[in-house]
């Protein structure tokens, strides 16, 4: 099993630099400098005594899309989790090593998990808007965050429903409940509801997997138009979808990083074995 | 591991590119016997068989592009499909070309084939485009680097051909005609030598990944041999 060709921030400027000679040139518009946004370092993460994800070390760029693919129960959805602190939900799950966050552990002392979790947005398999009006969805982060002019509160809901290009579909009835929606613009709105507090990080946890092709394609769509914009993390099963929409790709199997590395490299010519095995349908 | 139907597709698609490989080459050696032997039978025969590889051709390349779009293959199963396809391509211009050195045949001569040695040339190339798909079937990168140095000593006698065709048009009693079809062959078996080398490269691309044409110091070489040849002629001048 090899390690990750990306990963350690020590070499960060030549492994850019290999990096780069696979994305084509609109791609490399987006890099945002190259900066490692999130940064693991031997990053364990245990539910009580069992090492769901070992030792993970790996540099997530700034602006960058990277998907997150492996097998059912290969610690992906546990590590995505881990950057926002979702985990936290769950009493035996304790971690080592370390996560940094714009160079700041997440699991500091003094972490504040919720100024963490508005920088850090997720969005889950199944839509989940909350049972209030799309207005209220969009607007409730920012209430939540003291925002209460109404003016104000408007220009947000309106410059998060556009960037989650929703906006032209709902926007003679905000008033209406989110509920309505179909699945696909439930997705959308949570896209939205989450950009309303203006987050630095999206975190997608399959966010396709509970869609039809159509709306699965508006997502995408709509991955391609935050690129650049936000740094976004993709869980999905679908490794078409990552190759369609990553810049980069994580390979974990049984909570090892087995492989991070172009998303174009790691598809066509990937270094590890498991990696190929994996991707090509050859997994015993 | 078990083998998925997936992957058996693409041995089979690989099978029905060395069964036309053979045929390739069969015809190549065929054309160097029917010129030789002025075998206008022989040559019928080359053109029937030509038309066969071009109908293989197109039928690999439809399986290859709807394998391409329903299986949205990855990895190693991606780059042997795209090897399949380039190496495809390269057989069907070598299939060509060996119609090519038949129409050529009423303006040649027996003497001057064997003047310029173009059986042993013939063989050569020949030799390079099994050794290729030897090479592409056993993924043997070792194989394909020696079938690359091999198109070397093609262009050497290419190189030899063109002087002697260049010194020999100089006589006032020489048959240009006969010089220049002899030129032409010389160049199409240098041609299919060239797509040996093509495909020598693809199977190093299927085996490592790496795009390696129009690297190792090509431009270098070209550079290199543009000079020797001008130096050479400038002294001769001298």
């Amino acid at each position: 099993m090899t390690t990750d060709v990306t990963t350690t921030s020590e070499s960060v400027s030549t492994k850019k630099a290999t990096r780069d000679i696979y994305l084509p040139p609109e791609r490399k518009k987006v890099t945002g400098g190259g900066n490692p946004h999130i940064v693991a370092k031997n990053f364990s993460i245990y539910y009580g005594d069992f090492e769901a994800v070992k030792k993970v070390s790996a540099d997530i760029f700034s602006k960058y899309v990277t998907a997150i693919i492996g097998p059912s129960g290969c610690g992906k959805s546990t590590f995505l989790r881990a950057i926002n602190r979702m985990n936290d939900l769950i009493p035996s799950c304790h971690t080592s090593g370390s996560l940094l966050f714009d160079g700041e552990d997440i699991y500091g002392k003094y972490t504040d998990e919720v100024l963490l979790r508005k920088k850090v947005g997720m969005v889950f398999q199944k839509p989940n808007p909350f049972p209030k009006s799309i207005f209220d969805n969009i607007a409730y982060g920012p209430r939540l965050h003291g925002m209460s002019d109404k003016k104000k509160l408007l220009e947000i809901v309106e410059r998060s429903l556009r960037k989650a290009a929703i906006w032209d579909e709902v926007c003679d009835r905000l008033d209406k409940n989110a509920l309505g929606l179909s699945g696909g613009q439930q997705q959308r709105l949570c896209v939205a509801r989450t950009l309303a507090v203006e987050p630095e990080v999206l975190l997608l946890d399959e966010p396709t997997s509970a869609l039809d092709p159509k709306a699965t394609a508006k997502i995408e769509d709509l991955i391609q138009e935050l690129r650049g914009s936000y740094t976004i993390m993709i869980v999905t099963h679908n490794m078409q979808q990552a190759s369609r929409v990553s810049d980069s790709t994580m390979f974990f199997y049984e909570g090892v990083l087995v492989e991070h590395a172009s998303t174009a490299q790691l598809f066509t010519n990937p270094k590890d074995p498991m990696t190929e095995d994996y991707i090509t349908g050859r997994f015993s | 591991m078990s083998s998925r139907p997936v992957h058996e597709l693409i041995k089979e698609l690989s099978q029905v590119l060395v069964q036309i490989s053979d045929k390739v080459v069969g015809n190549l050696y065929n054309a160097l016997h029917a010129v030789k032997h002025q075998d206008e039978q022989g040559a019928r025969q080359i053109r029937i068989v030509d038309h066969e590889i071009d109908v293989a051709e197109v039928t690999l390349e439809e399986r290859c592009l709807a394998f391409l779009a329903l299986q949205q293959p990855v990895a190693r199963d991606l780059r042997t499909i795209v090897t399949i396809i380039k190496i495809n391509d390269d057989l069907e211009r070598i299939g060509d070309l060996a119609v090519h050195i038949i129409d050529r045949m009423p303006e040649i001569s027996q003497e001057m084939l064997e003047f310029f040695s173009f059986k042993d040339m013939g063989m050569h190339a020949g030799d390079m485009v099994e050794k290729s798909i030897k090479a592409f079937i056993s993924k043997d990168r070792m194989l394909a680097d020696e079938v690359c140095a091999l198109d070397e000593e093609i262009d050497v006698m290419h190189r030899s051909v063109f002087k002697k065709v260049t010194a020999l048009m100089k006589s006032p009693d020489s048959d240009v005609d006969q010089l220049i079809a002899a030129l032409s062959i010389s160049r199409y078996i240098e041609r299919m030598a060239d797509h040996a080398s093509r495909i020598a490269h693809e199977v190093i691309y299927l085996v490592t990944g790496e795009i390696l044409r129009h690297t190792g110091g090509f431009y270098e070489k070209l550079i290199g041999s543009i000079n020797t040849d001008n130096s050479s002629e400038y002294h001769k001048g001298v």
